[in-house]
């Protein structure tokens, strides 16, 4: 023991004096530091504090690892100082050892330092997990300063140490991320990336930094460490020289192969899996939503019907930190960027309560387009794209999305938020199942089960309830509906199937969404006590009594008036729902062409006479209901025929506006009011302190002109501002 | 235990693949004795000491090193000998204490450090950086860590090889110190002034075998037993009138014949005879001189090759 506390105190010593350590552990990582904090917006940008921390650690410990150790070693040996050392009564081992230790000693002061100064010149706080980081620190520093003996170990001079030193340093520098982000090269680079040891400690260290991971969630990381400093001190040992004169064959260097193993392993299993490469999209939505900046001079909709005309609103750490009513005497104070916003609305990211994310709401010539896997993200990209934030699918295949909430939720894809109701419950032969007889037979089954359920008695509704809230669905839909002239005809779930599924998700704490088609569903719908009325009734008109039992019960209706217009536009032969600008952009153009080229050839005039009545009552409803004080939310049912997923609910609050609904009204029908059915009014909905930074803002004054909506000059989701462009272009 | 011998090494050998470096020394190096191993470069003088060492492992042989094998319990010999590579260093920002320090806590027994300083002399350096010490000074220090374990084995590699003259002179000092201090000590060295003048015995290797062994003045005797003696007159010398007795020993004239060179066993008698002689002859005398052979010229006679070559 008494050797290695000698060395490891004489090696303490000497860094201390030895420039070159001082350059490549503290002052090159601590020039990097201020550089890139500057280049990031330091002060106003926690995350990207932890951002620019992870890079200069990375630096730093690549410097230590590679120049402290490894080249010191053969500097040493070079100058016949481990000549002196080989007479006496010790191992290399201790030598090894007392490198490792020194080097840890001598690495945390400066990511102490590190901290220090991120805390107290920009504002980061200190990581609640930093024992966590701190020893994961300490597991990489031994792991480089190891693979730095390696390269010692094998090389015959100085020259060749720097040449190999040169041939490891380099890549991980720049393609681990420590200099650039990895996100940006192309995707076979990140691929290379991922047999790289640096990568994983950059990737553990901004994990751990921003998102609070623990070391658990970077195990292979850390045992890849592990495993390298293991059998790196071990070879390291074997190979020891202490003289210069002692040469070492060149196929020895194989042996930096062999202690890079366990990386070689992660990249290709990295290469498969892609893992690293969505855990760094992730990590880069979440860097970006770190910033800090101040909304001044603007008009903010706050979403319960309340408009400040010109305020502010503060936004960090991805949240609404603050609301002004007025502008803030000393902004420049608040420690933020600030934006004027003069003549701009903050409103709420708009809500979508009625979606089918699976459907595409047009025409695919290609049949195969309809199971394209990729779809479901675009979709919820381009609601993001158009300012909707948020959707509620009531209705879709469970298992498919579920894997999109998830996706989209982890940060993985960027789109809106997507909130799942799974599978319909209805009766066999039931709206919609007609939907599934075009599927072949041998698909049809399985499509069954992902899209419906139907219960045969009350006692099997419940515990088809019960799977889905295990299978982590955000509610319950059922289908009240027995079709109508010109519609069909449907056969209608039983009612006490109905009232066991609405009673069982009650019970489960799982809000329901009740499709009707007239005002008997409706009444049915009501008195066992749903929670949204979709649609309400096409055919006549909701009694008063219901709609007074709506506003106590504080049931929520849901018009979806765009899917009634879609359809009678449609029978009418009218295809100027496909011309909509921001239609245009956000809609696949091949499904916009193979769907104008379909409905370009057919024309049901016959049906065109029944529409007007119907939109007629469907508008009266909803007014209606609006005089009698119901909750009003805004859905599409978007996924139906020309309702295409993208600018839905623009085209919704327009409709309702025509219909005579105050703009305020339905604006708050489409904020607060959604999000409390949605049960997310914690954190979405309106622009109140604390609440996600999930906003738009709108050229102009939505409450004046309903259309401001579709003119969004800035979007920002729960912190990030949304790159608009990049949206549509985010899949390879 | 003061008896028993430092090194005992018997029928050495020692290959690198074909070559043969040793080629079956033996030698015995007595408590308290200074040994000097001389010997033209490549004749296996470093090859061998580092096998005493325990840094090089033998091809043959068996060698006892303060009652240990080298080879299979080198970690004991290098706790009790000291050992002084040629050319070696230290890091440059360590302190000389540290480096004394250091060292020590490498060894189960070790000195008190700024007593060592004491002994090289080297006290008022102890706080200085082991880059700004002289050659003299880094040599001392390499002494001193040589001696941080008390040993009592020492071996020197060359030790004075590369420092001028009086830095040479210094470290003789230091070593005649040791030396009265009764440690073994095995050196190797270039310098015959070092050998003669330090060691008690030297064995004088070649071509990896031992060819002289002995004092420095019992290896003169035995390979050159005469002395040359020189004499110098005013005038030519008469070499046709020296008595029969000189004239019978080989010599040589120069100078004109102003001077004799004139090979002896007995110098003290021929030096009498001869400058009777001159006196007789009414030459005047100018200059005496007796030269006996030092080393190097056993050196030259033995191997037909200078040391330092």
């Amino acid at each position: 023991m008494k050797p290695y506390l000698a060395q490891i105190r004489s090696n303490l010593r000497l860094m201390k004096r030895d420039r070159a350590v001082l350059f490549f552990s503290y002052l090159f990582p601590l020039t990097f530091f201020f550089l890139f904090a500057q280049l990031f917006g330091g002060a106003k940008d926690p995350a990207g504090m932890a951002h620019v921390l992870s890079m200069v650690i990375v630096i730093g410990i690549l410097g230590n690892g590679f120049f402290g150790a490894g080249m010191r070693t053969v500097q040493d040996r070079e100058a016949n100082v481990l000549r002196r050392f080989k007479v006496a009564p010790i191992s290399s081992l201790p030598l090894l050892v007392a490198g490792l230790v020194a080097g840890v000693v001598s690495f945390l002061p400066t990511t102490i330092v590190f901290f220090l100064i991120a805390g107290f010149v920009y504002h980061m706080p200190l990581p609640h997990n930093l024992w966590a980081v701190l020893l994961f620190i300490c597991f990489a520093v031994v792991a480089f300063r190891t693979l730095g003996n390696i390269v010692a170990a094998v090389v015959n001079s100085a020259s060749e140490a720097q040449i190999l030193i040169q041939i490891l340093y380099l890549p991980m520098l720049f393609l681990s991320g420590a200099t650039f982000p990895v996100a940006i090269m192309p995707i076979w680079v990140q691929v290379a990336a991922g047999f790289l040891p640096a990568t994983y400690l950059y990737g553990g260290m901004n994990s751990m930094l921003i998102t609070g991971a623990s070391l658990w969630t970077n195990w292979t990381g850390i045992a890849a460490f592990v495993l390298t400093t293991v059998v790196g001190i071990f070879i390291a040992s074997k190979l020891f020289r202490w003289e210069k004169e002692e040469k070492i064959a060149g196929r020895a260097k194989a042996w930096v192969l062999v202690v890079l193993l366990p990386f070689l392993v992660l990249g290709v299993y990295q290469g498969k899996t892609r893992q690293n490469i969505q855990n760094q999209k992730i990590l880069t939505h979440l860097e970006n939503r770190g910033r800090s900046i101040l909304f001044n001079n603007v008009r903010i909709f706050v979403g319960d019907g309340n408009v400040v005309q010109s305020g502010a609103v503060l936004m960090r750490n991805g949240k609404i930190d603050q609301v002004f009513q007025q502008p803030p005497a000393d902004p420049k104070s608040l420690k933020a960027e600030i934006y004027d916003e003069s003549g701009r609305t903050l409103m709420p990211g708009l809500i979508d309560m009625h979606v089918h994310i699976g459907a595409p709401g047009g025409i695919y010539k290609d049949a195969s387009k309809y199971s394209d896997p990729q779809a479901g993200v675009q979709r919820l990209a381009a609601y993001l794209y158009c300012g909707i934030t948020a959707v509620r699918s009531t209705g879709d295949w469970l298992d498919s999305s579920l894997k999109l909430r998830s996706e989209v939720r982890s940060g993985q894809e960027f789109g809106a938020e997507l909130f799942t109701y799974g599978p319909l419950f209805t009766a066999p032969g039931g709206h919609p199942t007609e939907m599934l007889q075009n599927i072949p037979q041998q698909y049809r089954t399985q499509a069954e089960k992902q899209f419906v359920r139907l219960p045969n008695t009350p006692q099997e509704a419940r515990q088809q309830v019960n799977l889905l809230k295990t299978a982590g669905v955000d509610g319950i839909k059922a289908v009240l509906e027995s079709g109508s002239p010109g519609w069909g005809k449907f056969n209608h779930l039983a009612p006490d199937i109905y009232r066991a599924v609405i009673s069982q998700a009650t019970a489960r704490g799982l809000p329901t969404a009740t499709h009707t088609g007239n005002s008997a569903d409706v009444d049915e719908a009501v008195a066992a006590g749903t929670n949204t009325i979709e649609h309400g009734s096409r055919s006549d008109q909701i009694s008063g009594a219901t709609l007074t039992a709506m506003k106590q019960k504080a049931i929520a209706f849901d018009p979806t008036l765009s899917v009634y217009e879609a359809i009678a536009a449609l029978s009418a032969g009218d295809l100027d729902l496909l011309n909509r600008s921001l239609v245009q952009r956000v809609v696949p153009t091949g499904l916009l062409r193979d769907t104008r080229a379909a409905l370009s050839q057919e024309k049901n005039h016959a049906r065109t006479d029944a529409m007007r009545p119907m939109l007629d009552r469907l508008n009266e409803n909803l007014l209606r209901a609006y005089k009698a004080g119901v909750p009003l939310i805004t859905g599409s049912d978007a996924g139906n025929i020309l309702v295409f997923h993208g600018p839905t609910i623009q085209h919704e609050l327009a409709l309702w506006v025509r219909a005579g609904i105050p703009p305020a009204v339905a604006l708050q029908a489409a904020t607060l009011n959604a999000a409390k059915y949605l049960r997310a009014d914690d954190r979405i909905g309106s622009i109140r302190n604390g609440r996600d930074a999930t906003f738009l803002l709108l050229d102009g004054d939505p409450v004046q002109d309903i259309t401001a909506t579709e003119r969004i000059s800035d979007i920002f989701y729960k912190g990030e501002q949304v790159q608009r462009y990049k949206l549509l272009q985010q899949e390879q | 235990m003061t008896d028993s011998p430092a090194i005992v090494v018997k029928d050495l050998h020692k290959s690198y693949g074909d070559f043969e470096a040793v080629r079956g020394i033996d030698l015995e190096v007595a408590s308290g004795e200074v040994f000097g191993l001389l010997g033209p470069n490549g004749a296996g003088k470093t090859t061998t000491v580092e096998i005493l060492e325990g840094l090089r492992p033998r091809s043959s042989g068996t060698v006892s090193v303060l009652g240990f094998d080298p080879a299979l319990q080198s970690r004991q010999v290098k706790d009790r000998v000291g050992i002084c590579l040629q050319a070696t260093n230290l890091p440059d920002k360590i302190k000389v204490i540290e480096a004394l320090q250091l060292f020590g806590a490498f060894y189960s027994h070790s000195a008190d450090p700024d007593k060592l300083l004491g002994i090289l002399q080297l006290s008022d350096k102890r706080e200085a950086f082991y880059k700004s010490l002289s050659g003299g000074q880094k040599q001392r220090v390499a002494l001193a860590l040589a001696l941080v374990n008390e040993p009592k084995l020492l071996f020197l590699d060359e030790p004075t090889t590369g420092l001028d003259p009086q830095v040479r002179h210094e470290i003789h000092r230091v070593l005649q110190e040791l030396k009265e201090n009764k440690r073994s000590i095995l050196m190797t060295t270039h310098y015959i002034e070092e050998a003669e003048r330090l060691c008690d015995r030297v064995a004088i290797i070649d071509a990896g075998k031992i060819i002289e062994l002995g004092t420095p003045r019992e290896i003169q005797q035995r390979v050159m037993g005469h002395s040359l003696l020189e004499i110098t007159a005013d005038r030519a010398i008469p070499e046709a009138r020296l008595p029969e007795r000189l004239r019978d020993q080989k010599h040589s004239l120069r100078d004109e014949d102003r001077t004799i060179a004139m090979q002896t066993d007995s110098p003290a008698a021929t030096i009498v005879e001869l400058v009777k002689w001159i006196d007789q002859e009414k030459l005047t005398l100018l200059d005496i001189q007796l030269k006996r052979p030092t080393l190097e010229d056993v050196f030259i006679e033995l191997t037909g090759k200078k040391l330092r070559e």
